[in-house]
């Protein structure tokens, strides 16, 4: 324990002047010995401070001495008051504490005391601990912001002054600290940023309290949308003012939030016309309160180029089909020969060309699909349909296909009518899609397995080949657009690299499944799965028409 | 001999389309490249079916045949839409307002004949229904 020693009022003043750690340094030793009486000279302690005492005065009064000793210690309560303070000795070990410590921290002073000041500090901090000793040995105090960690586990920062103490020797004994908890100042200080920050978002934020369903914050763009100024929108509460705005979805979203126990929920609506993606979030308070964050992200430009993006993909691709109409005429008319006998070697380039004229047919089919899918725009006609024929149709559309690639197809489970609801339509270019992949990737000879399976409350249609399956390392991307492009032997078998994706949003949107079973060398199986929809009778029956 | 009236402003299409039907001598093809050229030419002549390219600079092959069912003859021909822009919905459309079958562009010149022949056909069946 460091003997201190102060004999002036003005080395008193000069400490305290430093800072209120250079005052505990000069006052420590009143909380140690609990008396004030013991104070001797400390060059040390003074030399620290950066002042050096006057030469003093080898008989001071004793009226004079009470005096400092009285002024001392009313300093030292106000101090004890105000920080939290701990002594450690030279091997880091907490040899005093103060109350306030004590109860910042939440531990017992036998809990502390012969303990390594590392116990206070969070673990992110405790290199901290290492760098201020390098400071210490030094002779030179250290302040800064310290993360400690309560017993509790909680984090507290403090900011802090560290400083050195030296035993009547001027030998360095130990430090001193000085804490004052600025926890909440930083929260407060992070809050007033983050406010900062909100206000100059151009995304609208409401924030509303969970129980009273009040606004307790519109940032500037908000306010401005609603002409509100100020604070007044606090005495406002959701129901009206989403009643009063057309925009009643947002409180129904927010109680449903809380009713599921769901943290977060995005929907798109309409705020004084104009379109917005709604993003809420539950940020839990105490017990059972909270509030939700909104945030309303005006989409209109977001919209708008889609729009452009589709009619440019819709006319670009349309416009192609005119040459190609062309392009294709002309060259169907040479292979059958209205044109006269060719040789031929010209008739086979002729079909090469022809066949990727049909290829670019397709691509264009597929951009204008994954585009109607990308807005949401796919249109599904819900019918009666038999299984069993529309996959007989599906066989029999692609039979120039098999022959091309010389695969046969076998049907399994398609003995009885199967009557189903669906869209016949899309699920002819679902199989249409797989049973082409399963030709292109088979041997040649190979054969082809469509089955339809028959289950209670769902079908399952599945294509096995005899290829040579998927690589494991395409699996995970397999419905990805473009996918087995990458893949430069699959792109000249003629896959437009869209077809797997298209088939994965026409299944989804249906309300299916769809996905692969495959071993290298043996073979892939495509399947899709779908629920059963009830079959309405043929003079009931409707077009329903819905968007993916 | 069918008479068809077809309707286009693309010329190359027109070539190959009348090269195709010509093939089996069953058609006898008149055709027009626009439609406003189409209402003019059908003073007079009345085919059994009309072959309407959809997208044109004009009228589009829709306004077209809506002016041609404004006089009497034509109320009962059938009348065949070509278009590149033949999705899901736009062929339920055409068919909707009274379009006897809907060609895909690009279409297969070989089948043209049969495809125009089963649409008059079916055009027959459900006038008679």
């Amino acid at each position: 324990m460091p003997v201190v020693r102060m004999q002036t009022d003005i080395a008193i003043s000069a400490a305290i002047g430093c800072g209120l750690a250079t005052v505990w340094y000069g006052a420590s030793s009143l909380l140690l010995s609990g008396s004030a009486a013991s104070f001797v000279p400390a060059a040390g302690a003074i030399a620290i401070a950066g002042i050096l005492p006057p030469p003093l005065a080898a008989r001071r009064s004793e009226k004079k001495a009470e005096h400092i000793r009285l002024s001392m210690t009313q300093r030292l309560r106000a101090l004890n008051q105000h920080a939290s303070i701990n002594i450690v000795d030279r091997a880091n070990r907490l040899t005093e504490v103060n109350d306030q410590l004590l109860a910042l921290t939440g531990y017992s002073r036998e809990e502390l005391i012969g303990q390594n000041v590392k116990v206070l500090y969070d673990k992110s901090h405790r290199k901290i601990a290492d760098d201020v000793r390098g400071f210490l040995e030094r002779g030179q105090t250290w302040q800064g912001e310290t993360q400690l960690r309560r017993k509790d586990g909680s984090i507290l920062i403090t900011q802090s002054t560290i400083m050195p103490l030296f035993d009547e020797r001027g030998n360095w004994s130990g430090s001193i600290s000085a804490r004052t908890d600025v926890t909440r100042t930083n929260e407060l200080m992070a809050e007033r940023n983050t406010a900062q920050t909100l206000n100059e978002l151009r995304d609208d934020i409401w924030i509303v309290d969970s129980e009273t369903e009040k606004f307790s914050y519109m940032n500037r763009a908000a306010k401005a949308r609603f002409a509100i100024k100020d604070h007044e929108y606090r005495v406002r509460d959701l129901g009206e003012f989403g009643k009063e705005h057309e925009i009643e979805s947002v409180l129904q979203a927010c109680r449903a939030l809380r009713k599921d126990g769901e943290a977060t929920t995005q929907f798109e609506a309409s705020l004084m016309g104009v379109p917005m993606y709604v993003s809420i979030k539950f940020l839990p308070g105490a017990k059972e309160t909270g509030r939700y964050l909104i945030l309303f992200n005006d989409i209109s430009a977001h919209l708008e180029q889609d729009k452009l993006k589709s009619a440019f993909i819709s006319t670009v691709s349309h416009e192609l089909r005119s040459p190609l109409t062309s392009i294709k005429g002309a060259m169907g008319l040479l292979l059958s020969g209205s044109a006269g006998e060719l040789p031929d070697k010209a008739l086979a380039l002729l079909e090469i060309a022809h066949r990727n004229a049909d290829r670019l047919v397709l691509i264009i089919n597929d951009i204008l699909d994954l585009d109607k899918i990308s807005n949401g725009q796919m249109d599904f006609d819900i019918q009666n349909v038999d299984l069993v024929d529309l996959l007989r149709e599906a066989d029999q559309a692609n039979a120039m296909l098999q022959q091309r690639f010389g695969v046969d197809v076998a049907l399994e489970g398609a003995d009885t009518p199967v009557p189903f609801r669906s869209d016949p339509h899309r699920l002819l270019q679902v199989l249409t899609n797989l049973l082409s992949n399963a030709y292109k990737f088979s041997p040649p000879g190979g054969r082809i397995l469509l089955t339809l399976e028959d289950f209670e409350d769902s079908v399952r249609i599945s294509v096995k080949d005899q290829g040579q399956g998927i690589p494991s390392a395409e699996q995970s991307k397999i419905f990805d657009r473009f996918a087995d492009m990458t893949n430069s032997d699959r792109a000249a078998k003629g896959g437009t690299g869209l077809g797997l994706s298209i088939c994965k949003a026409i299944i989804e949107s249906l309300g299916g499944t769809i996905g692969f079973e495959t071993t290298e060398g043996v073979g892939t199986t495509f399947y899709f799965n779908l629920p059963k929809l009830p079959v309405l009778d043929a003079v009931d029956d409707m077009v329903h028409k819905r968007s993916a | 001999m069918i008479k068809i009236l077809h309707v286009e402003d693309d010329a190359d299409i027109r070539e190959i389309a009348e090269m195709a039907l010509s093939l089996s001598g069953e058609f006898d093809v008149v055709q027009c490249e626009s439609g406003e050229a189409a209402l003019a030419r059908i003073e007079g002549y009345t085919p059994d079916v009309v072959l309407l390219d959809m997208m044109m600079p004009g009228m589009t092959g829709c306004q077209t045949l809506e002016r041609m069912r404004e006089r009497p003859e034509f109320a009962e021909v059938p009348a065949i839409f070509m278009t590149a822009r033949a999705q899901h919905a736009e062929i339920e459309e055409l068919l909707q307002i009274g379009a006897a079958d809907v060609i895909s562009k690009p279409f297969d010149p070989m089948g043209l004949g049969d495809q125009i022949k089963q649409a008059m056909q079916k055009a027959r069946v459900s006038q008679m229904a």
